[in-house]
């Protein structure tokens, strides 16, 4: 296994830049994850590591050693890809033995060997099974997870999965997720995973690098990237529902500061938040204005005034999930939800009936308008 | 807005003999919102085609308010279709789209306006009423489609999965509207799905069917306390039940194995007769069961964790229990919800307790626990 350091990297596709000047460091035995919106330049990375994209500048090192010019089959790294690739004619079980024949690595195992490498990996991925099937017979998910077995199946310095579980239906993720982890700790393997996935990243990765239009936005545990979000970018990429976000101007008022929105939010801003909308608080039309974010599990609802920061809304819509429920409102053309835990008892709001909502000001945001709101699909 | 009865109702392909639906048997009230849910291929497709008069009916009967409907075609049942695929016509207008049903039915110019004006408010379409399919999002796509779906008050509308290839934001947002619309018009809604998050967030009953066949119809509540079967507990709850073979003991507790030697769990109820000494199958959710760092006396289980999950707003922890006990879950271990707040590392040694009234038992498919 081993470390893997980008210096600078940049992608040109003709003029267009994929990747700027991007500094990465991947330690020996990190789980690290790309995470980002589609055309982030998320899979262009992974290639370029791979050495099957040659990189306009910059340069890429293993263990210290720069690889710009060696060629993937010499770069010793393992890579599994969205679109299966797997090699049509041959049986799930050559497919998966592929690599370890491979004259390049010399590992000239015997039979037994070989069959008993490649079981290991299938069976740990459920598909022990299929060993005999061509891949025309397989479904979308077995292909998949013969691709991340032929990927698993050698030790190279390091593993290169592009969204190696996204055709998983939900249930068979969640399960090869926690796989993959496991796989990770007990062969102390350097993974470089690329997702959109926020879900797949928080629950993986040693580290996160959230990517923007081919720079890093964030970078940081999954911990970090979640209770901290930089941006409103990152805050929005995660969560189900996502972060609620909020346009309002910054009002001062009698010693106070309020943030308002709309006629009917005016909330008094806790003293310690102040510096924070204070910094984020952008000029605009004479007024200053900024964006508030907040996850729906810190607002409370209350068909009662708890607090005097709460305000009413009528409710837009009421769906349940297993365990909690998901109100939705409807503010200034954008929505934004609040959960409420079933523990906290039945939830029988009715749609139209106005309800208290108190916004948890320790979990609140501030951030700098990067993004356009007007996230109406 | 009717009442929609199935009463025996079978779908068998001629050709190698197929039973696509088998003797299936459900009543959607009036203003509804029932989820049809199952894995692929399970039968729903058949039974929403069914529904909608796309496919003819092999046995047994379909009601619209007690009228036999299975004679009639998609547009004398008035039923309202939307699709996965939007299916808009690329060369009407976001308005022409809405109004093609109400167009269809002749109906007078104002009327049109009226009701193609109003939907388009509910779903904020108001500003695309000029532009043309080609030249929106998929979300905004979506939400003309099931304008056109949701605009002449259809006795049932039919929704196949709509919303299942979305981003998560947009999918959010759609799934308020539809519950919004639904509430607000007065519909009755079946909505056809495989993803069982999706189901229980916008639905009032679960309709759940598998292998041609019902497995079970109730509220959500009733599904995720009461389950009819093994494959009801396992498809319905994000991360699934957890499923160990343990040994009855009695008619009232389980014996586990576990690294520690064997642990007792008290069941709620009592097991049908013959089970005692017997394996049976103990299902134990991962929301239900609570994680504990000191020890534990009752219904309580040692073990050490070996994965953990952040989520953001929890972590799900796999927590071995080293005995023989584990079983189904492919890691090896149980599942286990905990709040993000609550840090765990793995190879620490923790207990897990769980009510006895939250435990499920089961011999094979079936549920043997008495209540």
């Amino acid at each position: 296994m081993a470390e893997d350091i980008l210096e600078k990297v940049t992608k040109l596709y003709g003029r267009k830049r994929a990747v700027s000047e991007m500094d990465l460091v991947c330690r020996e035995g990190q789980f690290l994850t790309i995470f980002g919106p589609t055309g982030a330049g998320k899979s262009t990375i992974l290639k370029m590591i791979a050495g099957i994209e040659p990189i306009t500048s910059g340069r890429i090192l293993f263990n210290g050693k720069p690889v710009n010019d060696l060629p993937p089959q010499e770069r010793n790294v393992s890579m599994a890809f969205e679109s299966y690739n797997l090699y049509p004619h041959l049986n799930v079980y050559d497919n998966i033995a592929f690599p370890l024949r491979a004259p390049r690595w010399g590992l000239k195992l015997s039979a037994a060997e070989e069959r008993r490498r490649v079981e290991e990996i299938a069976n740990f991925l459920g598909i022990g099974e299929l060993l005999e099937r061509l891949p025309q017979h397989l479904s979308g998910g077995q292909k998949q997870r013969v691709s991340l077995s032929r990927a698993l199946v050698r030790k190279p310095e390091v593993y290169l999965l592009d969204e190696p579980i996204a055709h998983l239906d939900a249930r068979l993720k969640f399960s090869t997720q926690s796989l993959l982890k496991e796989f990770a700790s007990k062969y102390r393997a350097t993974i470089i995973y690329v997702t959109h996935d926020y879900r797949e990243a928080l629950a993986l990765s040693d580290r996160i690098v959230v990517l923007r239009k081919g720079t890093i936005e964030q970078a940081g545990s999954p911990e970090e990237i979640y209770y901290t979000p930089v941006s409103d970018f990152v805050g929005r990429l995660i969560g189900e529902p996502s972060m609620n976000l909020m346009d309002g101007t910054v009002v001062e008022e009698g010693g106070k500061v309020l943030f308002v929105s709309g006629k009917s939010f005016r909330m008094p801003v806790q003293g310690s938040l102040v510096p924070a909308l204070k910094k984020s608080a952008q000029s605009e039309g004479g007024s200053a204005t900024a964006r508030l974010g907040i996850r729906c599990e810190h607002i409370r609802l209350s068909r009662q005034k708890q607090s005097d920061t709460a305000f009413a809304l009528p409710v837009y819509a009421v769906v349940h999930e297993a365990e909690s429920t998901v109100v939705t409102f409807e503010l200034e053309h954008t929505f934004f939800y609040a959960r409420v835990r079933q523990e906290s008892g039945f939830v029988d709001y009715k749609v139209a009936e106005n309800l208290w909502l108190d916004f948890d000001q320790d979990s609140m945001f501030f951030f700098p308008k990067t993004i356009e709101l007007s996230a109406k699909a | 807005m009717s009442r929609v009865d199935l009463d025996k109702v079978w779908k068998i392909y001629p050709r190698g003999n197929v039973i696509g639906v088998k003797d299936l048997t459900f009543t959607v009230n009036d203003k509804e919102f029932v989820a049809i849910l199952g894995p692929s291929g399970g039968g729903k497709s058949s039974t929403l085609r069914m529904l909608a008069g796309l496919e003819e009916i092999s046995r047994g009967e379909i009601r619209f308010d007690g009228k036999v409907v299975n004679g009639l075609g998609p547009a004398e049942r008035n039923v309202a279709l939307a699709f996965e695929s939007y299916a808009l016509y690329q060369r009407l207008s976001v308005y022409e789209n809405i109004a093609f049903p109400l167009r269809a039915r002749h109906l007078p110019k104002a009327e049109v306006h009226a009701k193609v004006t109003r939907i388009a408010e509910l779903l904020d379409l108001t500003d695309l009423l000029k532009k043309f399919p080609s030249s929106l999002a998929g979300g905004q796509q979506q939400r003309v489609s099931l304008g056109r779906s949701f605009v002449r008050q259809p006795n049932l509308n039919l929704l196949d999965e709509p919303i299942s290839h979305m981003d998560q934001r947009v999918r959010a947002e759609i799934r308020a509207r539809i519950r919004h619309l639904h509430d607000e018009m007065g519909n009755t809604t079946v909505y056809v799905t495989h993803d069982q998050a999706e189901a229980v967030s916008l639905c009032d009953r679960l309709v759940i069917i598998n292998k041609a066949e019902l497995q079970q119809a109730g509220t959500v509540e009733e599904i995720w306390n009461r389950p009819a079967n093994r494959f009801v507990a396992y498809f319905v709850g994000e991360p699934s039940m957890n499923f160990i073979t343990v040994r009855a003991q009695g008619d009232a507790s389980l014996e586990v194995q576990t690294a520690a030697g064997v642990k007792v769990l008290k069941l709620g109820g009592v097991l049908k007769e013959g089970y005692a000494g017997k394996d049976v199958t103990a299902g134990l959710r991962p929301q239900q069961l609570k994680v504990h760092r000191g020890v534990q006396q009752g219904n309580a289980l040692p073990g050490i964790v070996r994965v953990v999950d952040f989520q953001g707003e929890n972590t799900i922890l796999t927590v071995s229990l080293g005995g023989k006990a584990e079983e189904a879950v492919i890691t090896g271990g149980l599942r286990a919800v905990v709040a993000a707040t609550e840090r765990y590392v793995v190879g620490e040694n923790v207990w897990l307790t769980i009510e006895p009234k939250l435990i499920h038992v089961f011999d094979g498919d079936a549920v043997i626990l008495k209540r």
